[in-house]
């Protein structure tokens, strides 16, 4: 329950805050996509991996080019 | 089945016209009376438009498709058509134009005979929400097609015509090939035409790709959209990956064990060995492709648009974009850091392995009214049990295929092979090796919807 309602206020906060107005459906909708969306994430922020950064500007189309 | 020319591959299709053994006018009449015969069932084809087709077939050069009739997901724009995207509101704006698939098949001498339903917005793997309604799944049609390339899938497994172009920014080819019982191509990122695709410029997941009812009919169709012919080839001694985690384990019992017969034949067919291996991380990888593909979908998007959304878009539609603004930058970034991993890993793995080989989707074909699927871990949203092998390809950049090979419950079940960057030739040869190896039986496999149906166009 306490998690719904760290949810519930999340989103009405982060609609509110940018202006951006949802219906009921829409609401459900939203806290549905939080549902499943939302306990993953934390674990991606916290995920380690180990030092890597991210590659500027990387050539999908290939391998990553070798590290110096 | 009849014995329409329609009922060919695209391939023969094309050697026939090019032999004068067929006539292109034939042929596309022919797809516009089956398209008036079988489409109300299934909901593939959003729009024809058969004076801009006849204009098209009567300037087709001589090239590998001369005077075969293909469609196009309602993805791109054509020069008589902006694209739609599945949706009343595709946020940024649309009009006509030759976008890079139109050009690619225009110049392979191809005729556009329709545009292909999706799902709207390209937002999910079982395509049962469109602005034109779902498609529908020839093999059962209160199945989902898959999404979102589902029309694309639904016209070529109805036998309406003979290959479709498709898109997949996570894994919307392979979904409605798996589900379809059909072969679709996700080409290396970057290698097939994407040009005026609303998303090209910011887009570093999406491609284009064919859906086919087989590996070589995939090959010749992916060689316009590359604009380079790939040649065929014999794969040899195949060094195959395997995963046992949940990606290959959490998944239907039949499905499973179709794959595994299909990754033993294979590896028989090829003379090859399969090597188990290890790719941590997979569940963060889904994630990052979702949150990357999100991310990038927002260029156009502020609360004034949010705001003012088309009624007519669906309320999952609406909920889900006023969603995507609320996620995290900091995972956002965090997401291109698991791509940095991943790529490296991959890279990495290809030393030891040729292909990875698992299940593209972990059951078949979902109800559409209810698209969720049950696995040995218990009852999931397709979409959540879809994306987990399917977005590293994505991700990543890596070439992938989905290739028939089995059957449960009337419904196919599929084989994900995903390759190093630029193997999109030996993924195919692969496929067309695993054909060999179980007879055709799965790529020459016909929905009931598809059998013996009587052919206006030969009354």
């Amino acid at each position: 329950m306490e998690a719904q309602e760290r949810a519930d206020d999340f989103i009405a906060a982060g609609l509110a805050s940018l202006g951006v107005e949802a219906d009921a459906t829409e609401l459900a909708v939203i806290r549905a996509a939080h549902g499943v969306f939302w306990p993953p994430i934390l674990e991606l922020l916290e995920l380690d991996l180990g030092g890597v950064r991210a590659e500027p500007a990387p050539d999908l189309s290939r391998p990553p080019a070798a590290e110096a | 089945m009849s014995d329409s020319p329609l009922d060919l591959p695209l391939r023969a299709q094309a050697a026939g016209v090019a032999a004068g053994e067929l006539d292109g006018a034939e042929l596309l009449e022919a797809a516009l009376a089956r398209i008036d015969e079988r489409n109300q069932a299934v909901n593939a084809v959003v729009e024809t438009f058969p004076e801009r087709s006849r204009e098209m077939l009567a300037g087709a050069p001589p090239g590998p498709l001369h005077g075969v009739p293909v469609v196009v997901k309602d993805e791109w724009p054509l020069p008589w058509r902006a694209q739609r995207f599945g949706a009343a509101d595709m946020l940024v704006p649309a009009s006509p134009g030759e976008s890079g698939p139109y050009r690619a098949l225009r110049d392979a001498g191809a005729t556009i005979v329709g545009v292909a339903n999706m799902h709207e917005l390209g937002a999910s793997s079982t395509g049962n929400v469109s602005v034109y309604g779902p498609a529908r799944n020839p093999w059962n049609l209160e199945r989902c097609p898959g999404g979102s390339s589902s029309g694309p899938a639904a016209a070529v497994a109805a036998r309406l015509v003979a290959g479709a172009v498709g898109a997949d920014g996570i894994g919307s080819i392979r979904y409605p090939a798996a589900y379809c019982g059909l072969t679709g191509l996700k080409p290396t990122f970057g290698r097939a035409a994407m040009e005026g695709h609303h998303m090209a410029d910011v887009s570093t997941t999406i491609v284009s790709g064919p859906l086919c009812a087989d590996a070589a009919d995939c090959r010749l169709l992916a060689s316009a959209l590359f604009g380079s012919e790939m040649q065929a080839g014999e794969p040899r001694g195949l060094r195959i990956g395997v995963l046992r985690d949940e990606v290959s384990e959490d998944v239907d019992p039949a499905v499973r064990a179709a794959c595994e017969e299909a990754i033993d034949a294979l590896r028989a067919q090829s003379g090859g060995e399969v090597r188990e291996i290890e790719l941590p991380d997979l569940p963060a990888a889904a994630l990052a492709t979702v949150l990357i593909a999100n991310a990038e979908g927002l260029r156009g998007v502020t609360p004034h648009r949010l705001n003012h959304l088309h009624p007519e878009l669906s309320p999952l539609g609406r909920g889900l974009l006023k969603y995507r603004i609320l996620l995290p930058a900091a995972a956002v970034a965090k997401a291109y850091e698991v791509r940095a991993l991943m790529r490296r890993r991959l890279a990495a793995l290809h030393e030891e392995v040729d292909l990875i080989a698992w299940p593209t989707v972990p059951a078949v074909a979902p109800p559409l009214e209810a698209p969720l699927v049950e696995l040995p871990s218990g009852t999931h949203t397709a979409d959540q049990a879809n994306v987990r092998g399917a977005a590293l390809a994505n991700l990543t950049g890596v070439p992938a295929v989905s290739v028939p090979v089995g059957s449960s419950g009337g419904l196919p079940s599929a084989l994900q092979l995903q390759g190093a960057w630029g193997a999109d030739a030996l993924l195919l040869d692969a496929a067309e090796a695993l054909e060999r190896a179980n007879g055709r039986r799965w790529v020459e496999a016909v929905p009931p919807l598809a059998q013996g149906a009587p052919d206006p166009a030969e009354a």
